[in-house]
């Protein structure tokens, strides 16, 4: 498991898995689509809208985890002085940004025809709405601040700080009471939705996935280059 | 003693700064009161819609006017090279983060906290609810101290996008806003509300030492 903490040894698997990794979110992707556009039932209450859930639910899940993951590496890197850590942080925040912005857009347009509104201010969308700003100020502290070496760990601080929020956002349907409903699928229990809706769901979540690895793989290795160049 | 004597002439050195630099803080409060006015002339003088938005007016405008003199927290120290000095004196980081979080809440807040009830008085509040405000924002005001303490402090080094610091502190005190403006609005909850923010504040007073003595340290180490 080197390659975790390692930059060379992270190199050297890159090398080996991008192109498969890429080809593999390609074919995941168009059997996801297939199966969520013809191969799954409508919803007989939500009709044909129910396949927004197909990019909306898994673009959520992955903007959770990068900042999950993000969170672990600040932790590692500023207690155990593991470069790699930072160069994770600056290559993946972009990544966890781009798939909230999904996350909301898509939530946005699912909202319309079943709710009535483009967005309504409960606990839900407000603290996902507020995991992007978060994102983003991530991106321009990375922009902004010019001394690499503060840059990465007054980051890496924010990171910690900013992390408060990712309980808020998985826990406030249970606490609160959202217009948005609480989550199908948990690990404690049996999932309440139907298995002809829960392929497409999987397939889209792996394509989701092996896309956001083959990105970041091409951005570490970018970040790595750049600094072995003295470039950022 | 002598950390003690040390401390009262940190204190009386920021008094000094701060009765020089009066009419920054003054100005603060001037840009509070005319932003009421703002709020006013754009909602229209009617009592009964103004009546229902004042308490977010009151609590927006001290957000925002207490953000806008983050800039002067650590960067004239940080630049004039006192923060060094004070470190060379036997000031950890945290601990100079602590004590300057102190100086902030006494010279920049508690003249907020003395005009929110001439604020009141202008947007009619009634009597019995300025207490609730006055509690709510000394508690609510500590908090910001410390999250304004951390924000400035992570933007030492930053000298292309200063306004960074203050979306900072707007996004983290979020929670502070819900809980003081529904201590208000809602006034039999007042004592579990009040516990709420006090628990806010503490996770915040824990947290501050630690950020930004770290941030201060890197900061001064790679100047």
């Amino acid at each position: 498991m080197k390659f975790l903490v390692n930059p060379s040894k992270f190199n050297e698997l890159a090398d080996y898995i991008f192109k498969p990794v890429l080809i593999l979110s390609i074919l995941l992707f168009a059997l996801g689509l297939l199966f969520s556009f013809y191969l799954s039932p409508d919803d007989y209450q939500q009709g044909s809208t129910v396949r927004i859930m197909y990019v909306h639910v898994p673009s959520a899940w992955l903007a959770l985890l990068t900042y999950a993951i993000m969170t672990l590496y600040s932790i590692a890197a500023l207690a155990f002085r593991i470069p790699f850590g930072f160069i994770f942080n600056t290559a993946v925040a972009p990544i966890g940004a781009v798939f909230t912005l999904i996350c909301v857009i898509s939530g946005s347009l699912w909202g319309k025809p079943m709710w009535g509104t483009w967005w309504v201010w409960d606990a839900r969308l407000t603290s996902v709405a507020i995991l992007f700003i978060i994102y983003l100020i991530i991106i321009f502290m990375n922009l902004s601040i010019e001394n690499r070496n503060v840059r990465e760990k007054v980051v890496a601080i924010f990171i910690l700080v900013g992390s408060v929020n990712l309980p808020i956002v998985k826990f406030s349907v249970d606490w609160w009471n959202t217009l948005h409903q609480p989550a199908t699928i948990s690990k404690l229990s049996k999932p309440s939705i139907d298995p002809s809706m829960m392929t497409p769901l999987i397939i889209m979540t792996l394509a989701f996935i092996s896309i956001g690895l083959s990105i970041a793989i091409l951005r570490i290795k970018t970040e790595i280059i750049s600094r072995k160049s003295n470039l950022g | 003693m002598i950390i003690l004597n040390k401390i009262i002439s940190f204190y009386y050195r920021e008094y000094k700064l701060n009765l020089s630099g009066f009419q920054d803080i003054l100005t603060n409060i001037i840009f509070f009161f005319v932003s009421i006015f703002i709020f006013i002339f754009s909602i229209g003088p009617d009592k009964e819609k103004i009546s229902t938005l004042s308490i977010g007016i009151v609590w927006t405008l001290l957000l925002l006017s207490s953000t806008l003199s983050l800039r002067k927290f650590y960067q004239d120290d940080f630049e004039n090279g006192s923060l060094l000095i004070m470190h060379l004196n036997g000031f950890s980081f945290g601990f100079i983060a602590i004590l300057k979080t102190f100086s902030h809440f006494l010279f920049v807040q508690v003249p907020f906290l003395l005009s929110i009830p001439i604020a009141c008085i202008i947007l009619n509040i009634a009597n019995d609810k300025i207490i609730y405000l006055v509690a709510s924002f000394a508690v609510g005001s500590l908090t910001l101290s410390c999250l304004g303490s951390i924000s400035s402090s992570m933007n030492l080094m930053n000298q292309r996008n200063f306004l960074l610091g203050s979306v900072i502190v707007m996004i983290f005190s979020i929670p502070i806003i819900i809980f003081s403006v529904s201590i208000i609005n809602i006034e039999e909850s007042f004592n579990s509300l009040i516990s709420i923010l006090f628990g806010i504040l503490l996770i915040v007073f824990a947290i501050n030492p630690w950020a930004s003595g770290l941030c201060l340290k890197l900061s001064i180490e790679n100047n």
